[in-house]
């Protein structure tokens, strides 16, 4: 009898977790962990490739050549979305800022994407400036077979974007997808023949923009996982190699600076509105690359 | 942390080696293997493995194990196992010490990891738990400071590994789950799954093969293949 009733019980847990698990109101895909549920990173490469074929990429002109670049990551957006929101009301205000970059993780789970949307054309427009977001695939946007809402809103996972200032420097941003912990091998021959033909330009500086941190260095870490190792230190040879000169990540929700021979490896922290202490980066693209980190715990 | 880190290592290390000290040889049997495989992933594309590994048991108290990998994706690996283990009733307790160097020359990077974990052993099911911290330097490193070091101090390790017959029978199957083996310490969110089996040809000979399936982004909840190994070889007991 006893053993019957721990053995319906377990059961029961288990099926309730489960239940809880793939429900509609459901935040973690347990079925992703082990079967993906959005196309994988190959197949979601080449169908961002479609768009990138036919439009190219971005060249956007800065207003002045210490210009600023704002980056979040891990906003987490659910029925809230207040630091969201006063985000891109901050990157709007502000005059030297030609684009801003959000590193992934952009809402929490699955139907959240309208309300994403939503509050961010609901924030006002600036009419004095032309700004733009750019946004990174994170791990939360596409699994529960979320990746067509975000090829809806975003079109593309990977691509790059060059920021040209006013006396002709020219600063290079590689857009990368590690959505899903890799970023294949058709991703990784794309960054190989970009940073190829970047070694060829003039690049003043070259960042790679992404979700996924390299590396585990504390205890912040443990609820994230990273590349795989083979994947690790073949993305710090590349970049190195080709002089990127920094790496900005999210996923670690957790602020953390690596420094790799000349790059510096950037873990921003995350700004979802139940944090604690949430922070954007704000960066001024100079001759050298200076950062620091805002705090959003009062905007609630 | 860093100086902590290699302090840590060292006393592990000379703990180890007081033991081995006070231990005489057993009638255990020592063993050395050769196994080549193939392996495909994401990153590297195909490439080919060969292992010699070579197991010494010092008596039925302490065993070691040391084992070289060479690749052709340029990934070379030097390891050993001290491992002191206990008969129980039921099974056996083990501890284990695992130092691996790779080097990771394709891409210019040092990767060493000091794995320390608990395991028990019975005939159909081992067990293993324990924590490990790594070490990873750029290449060629030039700069006798800590600077150029990047230490990822605190991590977990385990194995949970099911066998379809006892452990002495002629034959067996055994199905694994870990994030580590003997070329490999990979990080805790990155399990790696292993099919294998061993057939003794007679009391010397004993051939292996085993296959190895790893997946990228498991805990990124949207998992997909990454890579696979297939490795094949003999051992000789004396």
């Amino acid at each position: 009898m006893k053993k019957n009733i721990v053995y319906i019980g377990s059961l029961l847990l288990v099926l309730g977790s489960i239940f809880t698990a793939c429900g509609p109101e459901a935040r973690l895909d347990m079925v992703g962990m082990f079967a993906g549920t959005s196309p994988k990173i190959d197949e979601r490469f080449e169908e961002s490739k479609v768009y990138n074929d036919q439009h190219g990429f971005t060249t956007l002109q800065a207003p002045v050549d210490d210009y600023r670049v704002y980056v979040c990551t891990d906003t987490h957006v659910t029925k809230t979305q207040t630091r969201w929101t006063y985000f891109i009301d901050t990157y709007r205000q502000d005059p030297l800022c030609p684009v801003a970059v959000h590193l992934g993780d952009i809402i929490d789970a699955q139907n959240y994407f309208d309300e994403m949307y939503s509050a961010y054309q609901a924030v006002p427009l600036n009419p004095a400036k032309k700004d733009t977001l750019m946004a990174v695939a994170g791990n939360h946007d596409i699994y529960f077979k979320q990746w067509p809402e975000y090829i809806k809103y975003f079109k593309t996972c990977y691509y790059y974007f060059v920021v040209e200032t006013p006396s002709g420097k020219k600063d290079l941003f590689v857009v990368y997808d590690s959505a899903d912990g890799t970023v294949g091998s058709k991703q990784l021959q794309w960054l190989r023949e970009t940073l190829e033909w970047a070694d060829k330009q003039d690049f003043r500086h070259i960042v790679a923009c992404t979700h996924t941190h390299f590396f585990k260095r504390d205890g912040s870490q443990g609820h994230t996982s990273n590349y795989t190792q083979e994947e690790t230190y073949a993305l710090l040879n590349l970049f190195e190699k080709h002089g990127v000169d920094m790496v900005w990540s999210g996923h670690d929700h957790s602020r953390e600076i690596t420094q790799v021979k000349d790059m510096t490896c950037i873990v921003v922290d995350s700004m979802k509105d139940e944090d604690k202490k949430p922070f954007y980066m704000l960066v001024t693209m100079g001759e050298k690359i200076d950062y620091e980190f805002i705090s959003v715990a009062d905007v609630r | 942390m860093k100086k902590l880190f290699l302090i840590l290592t060292l006393v592990s290390l000379l703990t180890s080696s007081m033991v081995m000290a006070q231990v005489q040889p057993g009638d255990t049997q020592y063993a050395v293997s050769l196994h080549a495989g193939y392996g495909h992933n994401l990153t590297y594309g195909s490439y080919a493995n060969f292992d010699i590994d070579a197991y010494l048991p010092i008596n039925k108290h302490f065993d070691m194990q040391a084992n070289v990998r060479t690749s052709t994706a340029n990934v070379h690996t030097m390891g050993v196992q001290l491992r002191p283990k206990f008969a129980l009733p039921v099974g056996e307790l083990y501890v284990e010490d695992r130092l691996m160097l790779r080097f990771v020359s394709r891409d210019s990077f040092r990767d060493f990891v000091h794995a320390l974990s608990v395991g028990y052993m019975m005939q159909y099911v081992n067990v293993q738990v324990g924590i490990s911290n790594r070490i990873i330097t750029p290449l060629p490193y030039t700069n006798h400071s800590e600077d150029g070091m990047i230490l990822e101090p605190f991590d977990a390790v385990y194995r949970v590994e099911a066998f379809v017959r006892p452990q002495s029978a002629v034959w067996n199957i055994s199905l694994c789950v870990s994030n580590m083996d003997n070329y490999q310490v990979e990080r805790m969110w990155q399990p790696m799954f292993y099919l294998g089996g061993w057939y003794d040809i007679n009391e010397h000979w004993r051939v292996r093969i085993s296959g190895k399936m790893k997946l990228a982004g498991m805990f990124h909840l949207n998992a997909h293949y990454y890579g696979a190994e297939l490795r094949a070889g003999a051992e000789y007991r004396f």
